[in-house]
């Protein structure tokens, strides 16, 4: 099995995607047209039923677009011949930690994928201790994956997929299962990997979460509503609501505090910030 | 109208879930009055779950007391009772609907407690209306092809058809979104209002329960940690992080002020927050 | 409730002798003694069944294990029995109105029980020591030459370790269903059967729409990973026969067959 493991500066593109349900009434994505870039973290927001999933899962092709094309680092995702390449290069972890593991062990859960790609058991050695050590995870390879708690799961998902050497890893709803201090070793890994180069693509309910990101698209009703960096689209917190999004609790404030006739710089998102603000 | 119900030096073991590991809850005792909304916190595994089982009546403590009221509940048969005036609503609604249609779903905890004919279908329309689920749309369709906001109404109009006085839900607002976590909301609070109940969330996610709750309860490895009304969590020094969860930015923001001595009438307010703030940056600013 | 005692299917992650040896040795195994329990008559019956509990013992199998997957056939064990005792011809023992019990019912009842409860103990020392995913590997190699007769070995393989992966999420789902249903005032621990029957029945609809729509959810995860089937996969730890398991299986299946022959 040949497998092609040069890396693709390439990023994914997305032009006038369509995509309907079986059986639904109308389009849960209507012509989207987005790009995303590797190196870049991007949240993808928006309330339940915006699409937000939808399109997380055209991106590395368990989803085909109806109409319009995704150009996932330069392969057709329609195109099913690519569909083992785009699943290479397009890495996914789901919201629920339980239904994704397979394995026996953290360390065979890791190696599922690269087993799939049909490497040699050595490379898939190699693989298999890197994911290991970028999740931080290294000491529970022994372990067996349904008895580790919750956020732990999830680092070894991820793991699993950082195994495929993806240029992209989508996250679709990776955190929402988690408690605080497991979302925040979660994003934290996302962090770590975005550095290295890969581009990460977060759906989240988290606003805070997006606040760390370098680019922010929230959808609504299968329509791209906002996109830019958290400042430009989370600063308002009378938008964000019409979004059908929680506002920033600061962002609120900030906006009682223009009543009293202060101005707080609209890239004013967190705590830190705010009280910054208050002290300068 | 719900009786004060009051738990103490409750113990109980239970296996952790996945590893099938026993832990246990210990020494727990607090008092919840009528009508109070207590927010149970704690981060997955800490008992939380098997707590709010104990105040439904569903769990017999393996030690310790608890009381509804004056009477305290002792052996299988008070318990019965006592089971049939809490109500308890599961994290998943798939854990919970079954029948074949919404309104015999709803109907099934009612049924068991006896109702019957009109009295029984009055019950689930009221149950229906009070969360919001429009019955002779959904009233005739399986649970199952309801959309996942619509099948957590079901599930929670099931629930509040017996008529409970002392409600528990365990994480009902995960993956809700912020419209569908407003409409819980308004849901738990008509309820508590019209019927004096008294409402107890579990949850590791406090930001979700940030307004609601009168008080909170915070759990780590089976052990009541605190017990405390919002204002005192924010003046308190209790280290939520390391159990496991984080006050919202709200609470966060609120605590900081306050420690700088800021003073603020109502810290869950954001225009009393940004009045404080006002007064304090008027006066530094000689402005 | 009685639920949580099924052991059948569950993978113990204890560390036996019987763990370590190749899936395809102990699936060739279990699949020829399965062939000889039924070849079997009274008094071989009796000594295999000594031989294998003698083997599990051995090889650190926890016996109790085993006794508590027998706990929840015992009704399909039982039924068999009866329908064996009361429905075969023969020289009459012991009668009651119209029901019989006759002196080959009798014989065969034993017999049949006892092989059932033979292969109930086969089946959990396989699932007890072999994961799923290692029994589906081994499953696929055995069955390849059956791929050239067209049979889609890897589709086959993939549903039945799915299907094993879920047995202990079935039993998990379940036990929750009962609380909930318990929560909302039905009784299942009344000590009217028809009662818990009547309230049990309406659990499984929802036990399988749940378990359905996990399975989805696995299957996509799955499929994320470029899970194509079984095709070409390699191992992080390939599969590799020693000769010291191969003698061991061998032997025991000697031995069973050598069974066969006692009079």
């Amino acid at each position: 099995m040949v497998v092609d493991t040069t890396t693709n500066e390439l990023d994914i593109e997305i032009e006038g995607l369509t995509y309907t349900y079986e059986g639904a009434g109308s389009p849960a994505l209507k012509d989207i047209s987005l790009r995303f870039e590797r190196g870049k973290m991007t949240c993808l927001l928006g309330r339940n039923g915006s699409g937000k999933s939808t399109l997380a899962r055209c991106l590395n092709g368990l989803l085909l677009p109806g109409e319009g094309r995704v150009l996932s680092c330069g392969l057709e995702t329609s195109d099913r011949s690519n569909a083992l390449e785009v699943s290479r290069r397009v890495a996914m972890v789901f919201q629920n930690p339980d239904t994704q593991m397979v394995g026996e062990t953290v360390e065979e859960e890791v190696a599922f994928g690269p087993e799939n790609l049909g490497l040699p058991t050595s490379e898939i050695r190699e693989r298999v201790d890197y994911a290991l050590e970028q999740a931080g995870i290294t000491e529970l390879a022994a372990r067996q994956p349904l008895r580790l708690s919750q956020g732990q799961k999830q680092l070894v998902a991820i793991a699993g997929a950082i195994a495929m050497k993806p240029d992209f890893l989508v996250s679709d709803e990776a955190t929402s299962m988690l408690d605080y201090s497991a979302r925040l070793r979660v994003v934290e890994l996302f962090e770590r990997l975005r550095r290295g180069g890969m581009g990460i693509i977060h759906v989240t309910h988290f606003l805070e979460e997006a606040t760390l990101a370098d680019s922010v698209v929230v959808l609504d009703d299968g329509l791209v509503v906002a996109s830019g960096t958290p400042r430009d689209t989370l600063g308002d917190p009378g938008k964000v609501r019409a979004l059908g999004l929680d506002p920033l609790a600061v962002t609120i404030v900030a906006y009682e505090l223009e009543k009293h006739g202060f101005s707080v710089p609209e890239d004013v998102l967190t705590v830190k910030e705010l009280l910054a603000w208050l002290y300068a | 109208m719900a009786l004060r119900l009051k738990l103490e030096d409750i113990s109980y073991s239970y296996p952790l879930p996945g590893s099938g590991e026993a832990a246990a809850l210990s020494g727990v005792s607090m008092a919840v009055e009528p009508g109070e909304v207590l927010c149970l916190a704690g981060a997955n595994g800490s008992g939380k779950s098997t707590l709010a089982q104990v105040c439904t009546g569903l769990l017999l403590p393996e030690a310790g007391s608890l009381y509804y009221g004056e009477e305290k509940i002792h052996g299988r048969g008070p318990l019965r009772d006592f089971r049939r005036k809490a109500g308890l609503l599961f994290q998943n609604p798939e854990d919970q609907l079954f029948a074949d249609t919404v309104a015999r779903d709803i109907a099934f905890g009612p049924r068991n407690h006896g109702l019957k004919g009109d009295e029984l279908e009055k019950r689930v329309r009221e149950s229906a209306a009070l969360v919001g689920l429009p019955l002779e749309e959904l009233g005739g369709r399986s649970p199952f092809s309801l959309s996942g906001g619509e099948q957590r109404r079901a599930a929670l109009a099931g629930v509040l058809a017996l008529d409970p006085e002392v409600l528990v839900l365990d994480e009902p607002f995960i993956g809700l979104d912020y419209e569908g976590r407003r409409s819980l909301e308004e849901a738990l609070t008509r309820y508590r209002d019209e019927r004096g109940a008294t409402i107890i969330i579990v949850t590791h996610e406090l930001s979700h329960v940030w307004s609601l709750a009168t008080v909170f309860g915070l759990i780590s490895e089976g052990r009541l940690l605190r017990f405390e009304t919002r204002a005192e969590l924010l003046s308190g020094d209790a280290d939520l992080s390391s159990l496991g969860m984080q006050l919202p930015q709200w609470g966060a923001l609120a605590r900081e002020l306050l420690r700088s001595g800021l003073s603020i009438d109502d810290p869950a307010d954001p225009r009393a927050l940004a009045g404080a703030m006002a007064r304090h940056k008027g006066a530094h600013d000689g402005g | 409730m009685a639920v949580n005692d099924i052991t059948i299917g569950q993978y113990l992650a204890a560390p036996t002798l019987l763990h370590r040896v190749d899936p395809r040795l102990k699936l060739g195994a279990v699949v020829a003694a399965t062939v000889l329990v039924f070849i079997y008559s009274g008094w071989p019956l009796l000594a295999f069944a000594a031989m294998l509990v003698t083997l599990l013992a051995v090889c650190g199998l926890p016996l109790l294990r085993v006794a508590k997957a027998l706990r929840s056939v015992w009704v399909i064990v039982f039924v068999t029995f009866l329908l064996q005792i009361f429905l075969t011809p023969g020289e009459v023992l012991w009668h009651w109105g119209f029901l019989s019990i006759t002196d080959t019912g009798l014989a065969n009842g034993l017999l049949l029980s006892g092989r059932v409860v033979i292969l109930v103990v086969l089946l959990s020392a396989l699932t007890m020591t072999t994961p799923p995913l290692k029994l589906a590997d081994g499953l696929e190699s055995l069955m390849r030459p059956l791929a050239y007769l067209k049979v889609p070995i890897a589709r086959v393989t993939t549903i039945f370790s799915i299907t094993l992966m879920f047995i202990p999420s079935i039993l998990d789902q379940s036990s929750k269903l009962v609380r909930a249903q318990m929560a909302r005032g039905a009784d299942f621990e009344s000590a009217n059967l028809l009662r818990r029957v009547k309230d049990v029945l309406p659990v499984l609809v929802p036990l399988f729409v749940k378990v359905f729509h996990d399975a989805d959810e696995l299957a996509v995860a799955m499929d994320a990973r470029a899970y194509g089937g079984g095709r070409g996969r390699t191992r992080l730890y390939p599969m590799k026969i020693h000769a010291a398991e191969a003698l061991l299986t061998l032997t025991f299946v000697l031995a069973s067959v050598a069974i066969v022959f006692i009079p």
